[in-house]
């Protein structure tokens, strides 16, 4: 079931990807609603890191079309910000916290320009919304991986961007932090920022997304969460695990909310 | 001892050569591309040759240009028999360098049997030579020695390349994808880090040849990030370190009468070895007192 948006922010036009060859990306096709808290839900393999990755343009779609706010990619890089997998980078890298998440304003400095006062302002401020202000700074090496995953939002943060894209900004992340994080996201999507978020724990999915992607190779289904969170198209993208889908409708008899009868 | 003018211009080029070529290895390492630097120095070899040819002597600019351009195509082949041809990028270097070195040595033996270029000169150099190697322009003017101007040239080159794209190289050192997705050009920067590592090798070999060169790239960044994790602290360390590297490996090399390039390697070698042990120490010692809490 694909829902479409109403004046899209992103639009994904029959988009294959293929690596090698074999695609891991089938005729994806869908748009999405500005404002809202977006999940990209699927099993392992499941081709959510490369969705992310074609909208941004760092893998190369073999068929098909991206545009963001009606555009193409390039006329709105600036406003499209990023946060990739704690382990794609090298912890051990020769920074401090500071300097990491001044890096999320040098889409905007242009080249030769250098970072002053303002950047290093916005850099603080970002800080201090993923709850990191104690560690300015910390030695990037010296971080655990939650707080790792806080710098590389906060950097996203400091961008300014009106779409952000992020690839699991959870793994390895406690209960407590997880929610402050959900908690920040949202205040963004009240700001009109349109977030995405690939995500792999259903069971939070539900209490926080407002959009579901739902994905395996194929678009299973995209549009608002009460409509397309169902038993039958859960067991399509998960391919009939069922152990795992009935864990998941006792977790949503638990709460008042239960999309799997409707 | 009064003061030796011989020794000045030596330790000046030298230490001039170490900067520019720490500065480089600096980013170099920081991309893990530390072996790409040595396959750099060597697959220069064939555009050396070419341009030599052209140029029809070693000091041509064509020289440097060919050098500059076998440098970037051996990044190229690396690059894309990595990505395409999926091979493991030890591999891939491997296989690159030595083709290219080997070319490189074919046509010299071919084309430059009777004129003043052989392999030795390209993988030795010789720094000691400086002195009477002097820059005499058309009208018979002495400016002084030819590879000294040049080290201080691409000394201004490199800093001025590393003070300018300060910002995208160590952006794009940490964390390349997300600098394409913000709009810095990556692959332009990667691009012109490897034409500055190539002009340097093809700058520096003369002195200490291309073998050394290698040297310089890795070592001295690499002792210093023993010691350091900031940026800043890194790149002044490294220059500290090219300057000591210089005027430890002349002292030395005047004392047991021998290589001064090789004594400046040496010196190097031990300075990082010394570094290691240390900082390997403090950091089991650091380790057991925390295992003791």
């Amino acid at each position: 079931m694909i829902i479409q948006a109403e004046s899209p922010v992103l639009e994904i036009h029959d988009m294959t990807v293929s690596y090698d060859q074999s695609p891991v990306l089938w005729n994806v096709d869908f748009t999405l609603p500005s404002g809202q808290l977006i999940g990209v839900l699927g099993p392992n393999g499941a081709g959510k890191s490369t969705l992310i990755k074609a909208i941004m343009g760092l893998v190369e779609p073999s068929g098909g079309y991206v545009k963001v706010f009606d555009r193409s990619l390039a006329e709105v890089r600036s406003r499209i910000s990023y946060v990739p997998q704690r382990e794609s980078v090298d912890w051990n890298f020769p920074a401090s916290v500071l300097d990491v998440v001044i890096m999320g304003t040098y889409g905007k400095l242009g080249l030769f320009k250098r970072p002053g006062k303002r950047e290093k302002e916005v850099a603080l401020a970002s800080l201090d919304q993923v709850g990191m202000s104690a560690f300015v700074n910390r030695q990037i090496s010296e971080l655990s991986g939650g707080q790792q995953q806080r710098v590389f939002l906060a950097r996203a943060l400091a961008q300014d961007a009106d779409l952000y894209l992020m690839d699991e900004p959870f793994a390895g992340v406690d209960m407590a932090t997880e929610a402050t994080i959900f908690e920040l996201l949202k205040r963004m999507t009240k700001e009109g920022k349109t977030v995405v978020v690939v995500h792999h724990d259903i069971y939070s999915a539900m209490t926080y997304f407002d959009w579901m992607i739902m994905l395996n190779l194929h678009l299973v289904a995209s549009g608002p969460k009460n409509q397309v969170v169902t038993e039958e198209l859960l067991r399509k993208t998960y391919g009939g695990k069922l152990n795992l889908l009935s864990k998941v409708s006792e977790i949503v008899r638990k709460q008042d909310f239960n999309p799997l009868e409707s | 001892m009064s003061f030796d003018q011989n020794a000045f211009l030596i330790i000046l080029t030298g230490s001039l050569i170490a900067i520019s070529c720490g500065l480089l290895g600096v980013f170099m390492m920081l991309r893990k591309m530390s072996m790409t630097g040595d396959a750099i120095s060597h697959a220069v070899l064939p555009g050396i040759v070419i341009g030599f040819f052209v140029a029809g002597s070693q000091r041509g600019i064509e020289v440097i240009i060919g050098a500059g351009l076998l440098g970037i195509l051996a990044t190229l082949i690396i690059d894309w028999l990595r990505q395409k041809a999926r091979v493991q990028l030890d591999a891939s270097i491997g296989i690159t360098f030595t083709l290219l070195f080997a070319i490189g040595i074919i046509l010299i033996n071919m084309l430059a049997n009777n004129v003043d270029l052989d392999q030795e000169c390209v993988l030795y150099g010789e720094i000691a030579y400086i002195p009477i190697d002097l820059w005499i322009t058309g009208s018979g003017a002495v400016l002084g020695p030819r590879i000294t101007y040049l080290a201080l040239l691409n000394f201004t080159l490199v800093a001025g390349f590393i003070y300018f794209f300060f910002k995208e190289l160590t952006l794009t050192s940490f964390d390349e994808s997300f600098g394409s997705v913000i709009g810095i050009p990556s692959k332009g920067i990667n691009l012109a880090l490897m034409s500055m590592v190539s002009y340097t090798t093809v700058s520096s070999f003369e002195a200490v040849g291309a073998i050394l060169v290698v040297a310089l790239l890795v070592v001295p960044p690499a002792t210093a990030f023993l010691w350091t994790k900031n940026m800043m602290p890194l790149i002044k360390l490294t220059t500290v370190l090219g300057i000591a590297i210089s005027i430890l490996g002349y002292y030395l090399a005047y004392l047991f009468d021998s290589s001064i390039a090789g004594m400046m390697v040496s010196v190097a070698g031990v300075l990082f070895l010394l570094s290691a042990l240390i900082k390997g120490r403090s950091r089991k010692s650091a380790g057991t007192s925390i295992a003791n809490i």
